[in-house]
């Protein structure tokens, strides 16, 4: 009877197998085009505004609280931000929250294009609600720069303490006139030989910048006009490596029958720190490896994993790395790494590492329907003290096949999106998947989350072992028919 | 914060994924299956007929359909 029941689902199986469609939620990919000749309406005027550009790690990540009043007659919701073009294509993980309310999600933003040749560009953050004429709102706007810290001198020594120079401007990009201003420079270090001092004083007739510490303060400055701009540049002592991986591919295959959540991440790493003068010495590498100097040679990678990570793997060119260590309990799951030679300035590494996990922790069924969810971080990777930027991510959520009407979710901006089908082991019309782009992050996103929802009939799952059934089947069935024929020589047997 | 797929993967606390046949098990039920096959495959071999053909070749490819997935899924390959 169970058997009927069997066949029959396996009949369904099989006959959804040309129903499989895919149906995908539209990215944020959006872009607005404007007019050539576009400038953004004056319809706000930034009252107070404090930009605060950390520097602690290998991208600088700028906070830019600034009070803003709508100036015109009219209620507004379309705020501008503008960035140089080179400098645009650098920023990375843009997020626009209200200060006052924190608890709520970040604003839509989005880039509009209008010249691809012309020098600034723009952000435009929509805020959700228009604000009324004479209103002020308090936005956070928060962002880092990728590629942005340059080694001054760009070759060193092995054994040297490297300088990186940063340069930005002393005023804060605005498309709108600020009242009044100051931009907060948090070093690293208090080793800091050269940075600009601006000729003009400060709104508070001070020098500028003011120095505390490891912190620079260059303003209070009234009365900015939109646009304008003072670059200054400093450089400070920096021995780390500046970690850039150029791509990062991460795959996530979500497997039922095995209750299995496989990840693998294929790193393409390089190390933008300062290029050595002389060659490489082993010798002189060897003999520092006790007494660990700071070095902008890339050593070893730290990749805290979810706890309850199994069976990791470590390969690059040539083959299984030995130098990694993983250790899982009950409280932590941390994969260690080690390259097969340290990573000096421009020299690069590419690698993969993956890992599987219990299934439980990651998928949960809806209690009505076939319907599933799925919750995994968008990134993982390693966590650096000094931080890892990544140009580009693309992330591949490799579903059951015959999963379909696929919806996900993400706070991570992506630049695109798109269902594919990716095909492996036993599989025969292939497995849906989610593959999704995203550009210029950097290991602060490693705790956000993506949420999927697919439909899996039960039907669905029995797609694998009804081929193999039907496979083996038919050669009994062969089998049988070629031993019935009789293909003796002698007489036909008559009793 | 709440956005909509977040908030039903809250609510769907309760019912976190399980397979039918846990990882520990995965082996020795590959196993198991793959051996019935493999013996039901042998009677059938020596006594061939229209009606071993049903009685034998049906569960012996039942047996190895769900046996080779659950085989594959056991050495590492989770499909």
């Amino acid at each position: 009877m169970r058997s009927i029941a069997l066949l029959t689902s396996c009949l369904i199986a099989l006959s959804s197998l040309c129903a499989a469609e895919l149906n995908l939620t539209q990215s944020l990919s959006s872009k607005q085009i404007l007019p050539a000749n576009f400038k953004p309406p004056q319809v706000f005027k930034n009252v107070n505004l404090v930009r605060t550009t950390n520097l602690d790690k290998e991208y600088p990540r700028e906070v830019i609280n600034v009070i803003i009043e709508n100036i015109d007659s009219k209620p507004q919701s379309e705020y501008y931000l503008p960035f140089e073009s080179s400098l645009l294509s650098r920023v990375g993980g843009l997020e626009v929250k209200d200060k006052k309310a924190a608890g709520k999600l970040p604003f839509k933003v989005e880039v509009v294009e209008y010249d691809s040749y012309s020098s600034t560009q723009f952000y435009l953050i929509h805020l959700p609600e228009p604000l009324q004429p004479k209103a002020q709102q308090t936005l956070s706007i928060s962002f880092s720069v990728l590629s942005a810290l340059t080694p001054v001198p760009a070759t060193i020594n092995q054994m040297d303490n490297q300088y990186v120079q940063y340069t930005f401007s002393a005023y804060s990009p605005s498309a709108y006139t600020t009242e009044k201003q100051k931009t907060k420079v948090k070093f690293p270090t208090a080793n800091i030989p050269d940075y600009s001092v601006l000729d003009a004083p400060n709104a508070d007739n001070t020098e500028d910048p003011q120095k505390q510490g490891s912190t620079f303060t260059y303003g209070p400055y009234a009365n900015i006009p939109a646009g304008a701009e003072e670059l200054v540049s400093a450089r400070y002592e920096f021995t780390k490596p500046l970690t850039h991986a150029t791509l990062l591919e991460r795959d996530i295959e979500v497997s039922h029958w095995g209750g299995n959540l496989a990840t693998e991440e294929r790193f393409w790493l390089t190390n933008r720190a300062a290029t050595l003068a002389n060659q490489f010495s082993r010798v002189s590498w060897q003999m520092t490896q006790y007494s660990n100097p700071p070095t902008s040679a890339l050593k070893g990678l730290a990749m805290p994993l979810r706890i309850g990570s199994l069976n990791p793997y470590f390969i690059d060119d040539i083959g299984n790395v030995s130098t990694s260590r993983f250790r899982s309990n009950a409280r932590e799951a941390n994969l260690e790494l080690k390259p097969r030679y340290p990573i000096f300035g421009g020299w690069k590494y590419s690698f993969r590492v993956g890992w599987d996990a219990d299934l439980k922790n990651y998928l949960r069924k809806l209690k009505t329907g076939d319907t599933y969810v799925l919750k995994v971080p968008f990134l993982e990777g390693p966590r650096q003290p000094e931080g890892v930027e990544y140009a580009r991510v693309e992330l591949k959520i490799v579903l059951p096949e015959g999963a379909t009407n696929i919806h996900h979710e993400t706070s991570v901006p992506l630049v695109a999106s798109e269902a594919t089908i990716h095909r492996t082991f036993m599989d025969t019309i292939g497995r849906s998947t989610l593959h999704l782009t995203a550009i210029n992050l950097v290991d602060e996103w490693r705790d956000r989350d993506i949420v999927v929802t697919y439909d899996y009939p039960w039907t669905a799952g029995f797609r694998k072992p009804i081929v193999i059934f039907s496979a083996l089947m038919g050669l009994f069935t062969v089998v049988y028919v070629i031993g019935s024929f009789d293909v003796s020589i002698g007489k036909k047997k008559t009793a | 914060m709440s956005s909509p797929l977040h908030d039903i993967w809250e609510a769907a606390s309760a019912s976190p994924y399980q397979p039918a046949v846990s990882k520990d098990s995965q082996f020795v039920v590959g196993a198991v299956l793959l051996f019935t096959a493999f013996i039901l495959t042998g009677v059938f071999g020596l006594n061939r007929s229209i009606v071993t053909l049903p009685v034998l070749g049906v569960p012996a490819s039942l047996a190895f359909g769900f046996g080779a997935v659950y085989m594959i899924c056991a050495v590492g390959v989770y499909v």
